[in-house]
């Protein structure tokens, strides 16, 4: 899915130059579930948005779908993420004016697909997220957890291969966050490569992976326990 | 896509009402002035156009020198038409006109009228002005002596309809004129007709004198040329016209005058100011300059609100974008989106304003004196003009906020769920400063117009203008004017009225210029001068001083044949030192002395400087009629003067009006400027004020946790309303600076145009300048104390 090598990015203001990743090497397969946690500042963050190609490295090289992506023009990046990367934020980051479902279709529109297909998309999208009988809402008349389910249905409607979680269950309260991860990890075993930032240990449990960051270096790669259990498990 | 775009739009529209009413209504006012002033402009532009030869038609204007003074007067000879056609084959036409001015007129002898504008006209007139005939013949209606062509309000005046006029009889000074045609209203002209009559009626010896006598000019001249590339070398071929066909007869009058013959477009008449004795009040050119100039200012300061609200609320947008762009949106489609969304701000506002436009255009009308009507919606060049404003504000003001909004990062905007820091604040800054330059230079215009025209009319004429009634004496009316004295001394059994006199002109209506032989070196040399015939009570009247010499008297019987009072601004022209006693005439047979000098008086506006005046003193003149009445019994002067005109003149309406209003009337296009500079002054700050408002709630809404930490930490409510307001005042003064040399200039500039004028005094900026600064004060304080009265703990809590 995904190859990271040496990768490097720093950050200038006027006097200080901060590194906020060095020399980061690392690769992800297709249908992986990956967590990446760190202490605050580590670079996680750092990392996950240039994984969704929203911020660019410095130097090193950054392999997307058996493409080199890191100097493609803001178009090309732009396209790749349209058709490719789902996002999902610890803020939600709804569109006040917009409904669950205006805002559910938003990333269909930007690939012009025809009104009916739309539809069908993201009706199915709601129905997968349990909340088709909110559609006609607005964010504010949510709680914490639809509007995260809403986020996470956005990012998968169009079915991308590639979801990036920016601690996703960051502002929402213990039971709303699991059944947040629930949904990841269906949506993992359904298929998708999902890629998560947390500093939750019981999400990280979710993951396949572990990746922990410090001072903008991998320091451990690890795989979660409940991922061991099930890989030695009779029935995977 | 789009659905998705304009859903955006109108949601965040009725989302933030506060917002949206400041941009729209701003916007809209600003585009309704916009647009009226273009109806103004476009109205102005459009004289004589509905002409159907207007491209190739001209009119023969003349400078009149004599001794190195030049009159350049629209006034030509009547024998100027024939010679035209009949030397120069490139005229296919020439026509006149000759203005006989107010005539009363009757249909009936218990009903007369007066008619202001009163056209004789050459049979063929109609060939080259083609008005829209109601009823009539264009080609026979003035063929024949006593006949007359009635405008449709005319017609409608005198006999009730338009259609019950055709064949009637009109009498005018004992004739009676056949109505032959009525005509349809038409277009914006410098002909301004009650009524055409055929040139024929005015009698052979008229006809005769008037072609036979160059130096008689009474006629305006008009010519169509065959083509109008003709008019260059037309013009350079009349060169010689003086020297061939006028010098002759001047030589014969002795005469060392000259004339130089030149032919002006009709379609430029309206907007020249050069030529004398116009048929009807000019337009002026700078006027259209500086009214188009006002309205794009306007435009500007509402555009500039919507650039600055934009892009201060950026925060509350850039999330949406970060958003759009992590979902794919590419840069393009986001400009197109906040492009989109000022479109149909701006088509929501020409809506409004096109409302506007509507409910103003009366009130419009009266303060430019157009008649402007409805059906200018009708009109494509005004459709264009709509679209392009649309296109215009919507693209070029939308356009920054566009570039803006779309060029924030996702990952800047995501996390902190706020617009960059210091996203252009300065540029917003600027604008600030930019729109109150423009009100500021405006509200000086304003003061300075107003200070100019409360001088021009407070200003010592040298004469006392106030408490004058004057009374329009019927011309031609000999019977009349031989019982003036009767009625002066009946007039002057109240003791209300103080003084009543006969003159034949009065200042501020400018009867022109003669020409009078003077005393130079023993010899008689010619000046031109201009000329009042007075009776024997106008000094004494009028207020005006002597300086040397006497006055008029009736005891002196050689003061009506050979007396002649001159100003000593004729005496300065004349280099007389002494002037009582020095001769001076029209021809050598009419020659007379100066029995007294006067002291200078404005005989014009204070456009102009004091001209030099001769007076001659006839008791028995017709012209005008001048009682000063008492001002502590006004009413009842007033009312004994008009019963005692209507016993003497019973069957005309009393035609009165007021010496200081009559001499003020030539300030008219200045009090136009005025009032437009002083409603448009108040329209630019008050939009302007719109802009700070929003400016301001934005900003506090930034500084709220500033805000509530300051409380926290002991700040005082008028600590942070200081704190709020200092920067938007400093932003005031630095346009306070910067505008007042750009007024100053410009208003010396105006000034120029006369030639008594009020000094530019700092005080007058500096007023200006403490209105607006008050103004935007006042406007930042509120939205600033509204922030400070917040409880901190709420400011803080809501980051």
């Amino acid at each position: 899915m995904l190859k990271i090598v040496n990768l490097q990015k720093k950050y200038t203001t006027d006097e200080v130059e901060t590194t906020a990743l060095n020399g980061i090497s690392f690769e992800i397969k297709p249908g992986e579930f990956v967590a990446m946690m760190g202490p605050s500042g580590c670079g996680k963050s750092t990392l996950l948005n240039i994984i969704g190609l929203l911020d660019n490295p410095n130097s090193g090289e950054f392999w997307f779908l058996d493409k080199e992506v890191s100097r493609s023009s803001e178009r090309q990046r732009a396209d790749l993420r349209k058709h490719h990367i789902g996002f999902v934020f610890q803020s939600f980051n709804l569109i006040d004016e917009l409904t669950v479902q205006e805002n559910i279709e938003l990333p269909l529109i930007y690939q012009k697909l025809s009104g009916q297909e739309i539809k069908e998309r993201v009706n199915e999208a709601m129905e997968q997220m349990q909340i088709a009988h909110r559609r006609n809402h607005f964010p504010q008349q949510l709680s914490g957890g639809q509007q995260q389910r809403v986020a996470i249905a956005r990012a998968v409607v169009s079915k991308p291969a590639l979801l990036l979680a920016d601690e996703p269950t960051g502002n929402l309260d213990s039971a709303h966050g699991r059944e947040v991860m629930e949904l990841l990890s269906a949506l993992n075993e359904a298929g998708t490569t999902v890629v998560m930032v947390t500093h939750s240990p019981s999400d990280a449990d979710y993951a396949h992976r572990i990746i922990r960051l410090l001072d903008g270096q991998i320091v451990t790669e690890s795989i979660t326990e409940r991922h061991a259990a099930r890989v030695l498990s009779p029935e995977f | 896509m789009i659905k998705n775009y304009l859903k955006i739009a109108w949601r965040n529209l009725l989302r933030q009402k506060a917002y949206s009413a400041i941009n729209i209504i701003g916007l809209a006012t600003g585009i309704s002035a916009c647009l009226l002033i273009f109806l103004f402009v476009q109205h102005e532009l459009s004289y004589e156009q509905h002409f159907a030869k207007a491209d190739r038609t001209y009119r023969v204007v003349n400078d009149l020198i004599v001794d190195d003074e030049i009159e350049k007067a629209s006034l030509t000879t009547g024998g100027l038409a024939p010679a035209l056609k009949a030397d120069y084959p490139e005229v296919e036409t020439a026509v006149r006109l000759v203005n006989a001015d107010k005539q009363a007129v009757s249909v009936s002898d218990d009903k007369v009228f007066y008619l202001t504008n009163s056209y004789f006209v050459d049979s063929n007139f109609f060939s080259v002005f083609n008005y829209k005939f109601l009823s009539g013949d264009p080609v026979t209606a003035l063929a024949a002596p006593l006949s007359m062509v009635l405008t449709q309000a005319t017609a409608e005046k005198l006999f009730g309809s338009a259609a019950a006029a055709q064949g009637q009889l009109v009498k005018i000074q004992g004739e009676s004129f056949k109505v032959t045609g009525v005509l349809a209203p038409s277009g914006p002209s410098h002909l301004t007709p009650d009524f055409f009559a055929s040139m024929s009626s005015l009698g052979n010896e008229f006809m005769q004198m008037m072609e036979g006598e160059w130096g008689n000019t009474n006629t305006y001249t008009y010519v169509v040329l065959r083509n109008s590339s003709q008019a260059a070398s037309l013009q350079a071929k009349m060169g010689d016209f003086f020297l061939k066909r006028v010098k002759p007869a001047y030589d014969q009058m002795q005469s060392t005058g000259r004339v130089d013959y030149k032919i002006q477009p009709l379609l430029d008449i309206h907007l020249t100011n050069d030529w004398l004795y116009e048929l009807s009040p000019s337009g002026n050119q700078s006027y259209i300059f500086i009214f188009s100039a006002v309205a794009i200012f306007v435009l500007l300061i509402a555009s500039i609100n919507y650039m600055n609200l934009a892009t201060a609320r950026s925060a509350k947008r850039a999330k949406e974008v970060g958003l759009r762009k992590v979902v794919g949106a590419h840069r393009s489609q986001l400009v197109s989106q906040f492009l989109g969304e000022s479109l149909v701000i701006t088509l929501l506002a020409v809506l409004l304003a096109l409302a506007l436009v509507e409910l103003l255009l009366p009130t419009f009308n009266g303060l430019t004196n157009k008649s402007i009507g409805s059906s200018y919606l009708l009109n494509p060049v005004f459709g264009l003009t709509l679209l392009g404003i649309i296109l215009l504000i919507g693209l070029v003001a939308g356009s920054y906020p566009a570039f803006f909004l779309s060029g924030f990062k996702p990952v800047d905007v995501l996390k902190s769920d706020k617009a960059p820091r210091g996203s252009g604040a300065t540029l917003r800054k600027g604008l600030v400063i930019l729109q109150f330059t423009i009100s500021l230079v405006l509200i000086i215009g304003t003061v300075v117009v107003y200070s100019q025209m409360d001088f021009l009319k407070k200003a010592d004429l040298g004469f006392n203008k106030e408490q004058v009634a004057v009374i329009d004496i019927p011309s031609g009316d000999t019977t009349l004017t031989a019982k003036l004295p009767l009625i002066k001394s009946e007039m002057l059994a109240n003791p209300h009225v103080t003084k009543v006199s006969a003159s034949a002109q009065i200042p501020g209506q400018g009867s022109g210029v003669l020409i009078f032989l003077v005393e130079r070196n023993n010899a008689m040399v010619e000046k031109t001068m201009n000329m009042m015939t007075v009776d024997y009570d106008f000094l004494d009247l009028m207020g005006i001083k002597l300086k040397a010499g006497r006055n008029f008297s009736p005891d002196m019987g050689t003061d009506q044949s050979s007396g002649f009072i001159i100003n000593e601004a004729a005496a300065n022209l004349l280099g007389w030192k002494e002037a009582v006693g020095k001769r001076i005439g029209f021809s050598d047979t009419t020659s007379g002395k100066v029995i007294g000098v006067v002291k200078d008086f404005n005989y014009t506006s204070l456009h102009d400087k004091i001209a030099p005046v001769v007076l001659r003193v006839r008791p028995r003149t017709s012209g005008y009629l001048l009682a000063r009445l008492s001002a502590d019994n006004f009413d009842e002067a007033l009312a004994h003067v008009k019963s005692t005109w209507a016993r003497f003149d019973p069957n005309r309406p009393i035609d009165l009006t007021f010496l200081d209003e009559s001499f003020n009337a030539q300030y008219q296009s200045e009090e136009k400027m005025l009032k437009v500079f002083g409603y448009f002054s108040i329209l630019t700050i008050i939009i302007a004020c719109m802009g700070l408002f929003g400016l301001t709630s934005f900003m506090a809404e930034q500084r709220t946790r500033e805000i509530g930490i300051r409380k926290v930490l002991g700040s005082s409510v008028l600590g942070i309303v200081m704190l709020l307001t200092k920067d938007f005042a400093v932003l005031v003064i630095i346009a306070i600076v910067l505008a007042s040399p750009l007024a100053w200039y410009g208003m010396q500039q105006w000034l120029q145009e006369f030639a008594y004028r009020v000094p530019l005094s700092p005080w007058l900026f500096v007023s200006a300048g403490m209105v607006a600064l008050i103004i935007a004060v006042a406007t930042v304080s509120v939205q600033a104390a509204k922030a400070a009265l917040l409880n901190p703990i709420k400011a803080l809590r809501s980051e």
